[in-house]
């Protein structure tokens, strides 16, 4: 029993130790998790085709597009002058303003001018408070 | 201790407690998301001032979730759902000022208890922690993965997202500084630059909390903010203090209900309030008159969900355990300046702990104040139009992301990783609470494992360390026993 239980660690490989014993456990709980829920991943098709049906995809995915657009724009934006922070700037204003208009059930006037002002303001008011007072890089 | 209060730390407890209410106010965003959002304000602020911002913002955005749940019958957040089942009806029959009067009170009074709990108890277990050898301290981390999993909605689903945190947290180099070899692990081909250090911990919460439920909220179409005719307030001011003369027990049972609850690892307040909630309903003289209107049910659920506030920060700051979500937050406000939570945080940093609880009692006396002499106008918060929030958010998120490492752009898209990751999340059932404390606490448990192997070298040593080993395994064994049959007992009830 004491050699069962006796356990030498090489200190070269002690990183995947834990990780392994992880990966084990996982493994486990997935295969368990695969044969409760069984009936329900058979069936995970028609589960996603009815999430996608009842999604408001223009909000959802235009959301996911645009996210995806203003991150990888940021930084070639920034690098035009660097170490400014201006590619952050001039990146969230459209993202705002975009997101905003993607997210309105309506668009008249009256509504889309406040976003505007925030579309401005809040990116200009952020940059400047964290590129002066807190001294904080920006892409 | 009068140093601590200076004009910026008070002002950061009430503007952050003051934002908090508006988060909570808001349906779809919660005292998680104000405290991500905000997070990265804490850098250039320091510890103490950083924390009474986020203490603020918690005990807030928790309080918060009344407004929109007794006036429109919409939790504003999960923890305030059992304050619908009679909040809403009382509005509807034009009793809403007393309704949500009820519920200040009831959450100021939670909120206070928790903290006298939090005041006199995290001392003495942090003391009694400090005595803690690696094999104590991996298995109170077993235990708190297991108290966790026990108490998930799916036992199975929750163990499961417990170990994938942890999983995911052991990407990157087995740091030397805890012992480690310096050795990559678990790093697909090509990524080795990116992943080196893994995925950092904030961009990894701020995904989680602020990205997944404003994508939740584009999934459903963000639906149009309500207007002040939604708003049932009413116009007669029938409240008085004397409803709690005959809610006494209930009031105090809730608050230490919600404070245990706390206490327990990755458990937020929505069970805290149901509990407390079926307390009280079982224990009261006409348990009919719950859900119709009861003020009863009010103050179970508030003084529930706001006891969480105190009870949640017990096991974080004399174990370097997150009692929920919005706590393992706060770990990273630590991080931020460099400190480590467990048991020796409050001996070795006691201007922190007295700024904390400072900060806490301040909080709730600011919550109060506001929410109860300006309900009316807190009420309007939930008119705020989200296609404005909505948008600055996600740009908050991304400047938390990038500055919170000084500047690395992986984080930008570790944050809309772990965004996607969360929105997946619940479509699949894994549960992110359970996820995330997995993920905060799997590089310690590694540590803490193989440090125990290799000074050992025997695997016994888990059961034979000390008597202390010896009852965290009743108590993990207790847990595990008590969950399979809480889950058997559920699962008889559904059928």
């Amino acid at each position: 029993m004491g050699d069962l239980t006796r356990v030498t660690i090489d200190f070269q490989t002690s990183h995947l130790i834990f990780p392994t014993l992880i990966a084990c456990v996982l493994g486990l709980l997935g295969l368990a998790v695969l044969i409760r829920d069984r009936s329900k991943i058979a069936a995970a098709v028609p589960y996603w085709r009815g999430v996608l049906e009842g999604m408001d995809k223009l909000r959802f995915f235009g959301a996911l597009v645009l996210t995806l657009l203003y991150f990888s724009l940021m930084v070639p934006v920034g690098n035009i002058w660097p170490n400014t922070g201006l590619g952050f700037l001039l990146c969230s204003i459209p993202y705002l303003l975009a997101t905003g208009l993607l997210f309105m059930h309506e668009r008249p006037l009256r509504q889309v001018l406040p976003l505007l002002i925030v579309a401005v303001v809040g990116p200009v008011f952020v940059w400047w408070l964290f590129t002066y007072p807190l001294f904080l890089s920006l892409p | 201790m009068l140093e601590i209060l200076t004009p910026l730390f008070l002002s950061l407890i009430v503007g952050g407690t003051l934002v908090g209410i508006i988060f909570g106010a808001i349906p779809g965003m919660t005292a998680t998301m104000a405290v991500a959002v905000c997070l990265p304000l804490t850098y250039s602020l320091g510890l103490e001032n950083g924390l009474a911002l986020l203490l603020g913002l918690y005990v807030g955005g928790i309080s918060g979730g009344l407004v929109p749940a007794i006036l429109l019958g919409i939790p504003g957040t999960p923890s305030s759902i059992t304050t619908t089942f009679d909040g809403y009806p009382m509005a509807q029959r034009g009793e809403g000022e007393k309704a949500l009067r009820i519920g200040i009170v009831s959450s100021f009074v939670g909120g206070i208890i928790s903290l006298i709990v939090l005041w006199l108890f995290a001392p003495t277990l942090a003391d009694f922690a400090i005595k803690f050898s690696y094999v104590e301290k991996f298995l109170i981390i077993f235990f708190a993965m297991t108290v966790m999993a026990a108490l998930s909605s799916d036992m199975l689903m929750g163990v499961f997202s417990g170990v994938l945190g942890v999983f995911i947290s052991l990407i990157g180099t087995y740091d030397i500084s805890n012992g480690g070899n310096g050795e990559l692990r678990l790093i697909p081909p090509g990524t080795e630059y990116w992943l080196e250090s893994g995925f950092s911990l904030l961009p990894v919460l701020i995904g989680l909390f602020g990205l997944a439920a404003i994508l939740e909220q584009a999934e459903i179409g963000v639906p149009k903010g309500h207007s002040a005719k939604d708003l049932q307030v009413g116009k007669s001011s029938s409240f008085s203090f004397r409803i709690f003369a005959t809610n006494g027990v209930n009031l105090v049972r809730s608050s230490l209900i919600g404070t245990f609850v706390g206490i327990l690892p990755g458990v937020g307040g929505s069970a805290a309030s149901i509990i407390a909630y079926t307390n009280a309903k079982t224990f009261s003289k006409t348990p009919e008159k719950f859900g119709k209107g009861e003020p009863a049910g009010i103050i179970a659920s508030e003084s529930g969900n706001n006891g969480l506030t105190g009870g949640a920060l017990v096991p974080l700051l004399s174990l370097g355990i997150p009692g929920d979500s919005t706590t393992a937050l706060l770990i990273g406000a630590f991080t931020l300046q460099g400190i480590q939570v467990g048991p020796l945080f409050i001996g070795n940093n006691p201007v922190t702990w007295d700024a904390m609880i400072i900060a806490m009692l301040i909080a709730n006396v600011a919550m109060f104040v506001m929410m109860y002499f300006a309900i009316r106008y807190f009420a309007l918060v939930v008119t705020i139009p989200k296609h404005i929030l909505f948008p600055v958010i996600l740009m908050m998120c991304v400047i938390g992301a990038y500055t919170i490492n000084y500047g690395i752009m992986f984080d930008v898209w570790t944050l809309l990783i772990f965004g996607v990751f969360g929105w997946l999340a619940s479509k699949i059932g894994i549960e992110v609470a359970p996820f995330i404390i997995g993920f905060i606490l799997g590089p310690s448990a590694e540590v803490y494992f193989v440090k125990s192997l290799e000074s050992f070298g025997d695997l016994t040593i888990f059961f034979t360390k000390s008597w202390i080993a010896v009852l965290l395994w009743v108590l993990i064994l207790g847990s595990i026993v008590g969950s399979v049959l809480m889950s058997r007992k559920q699962r008889r009830m559904n059928q």
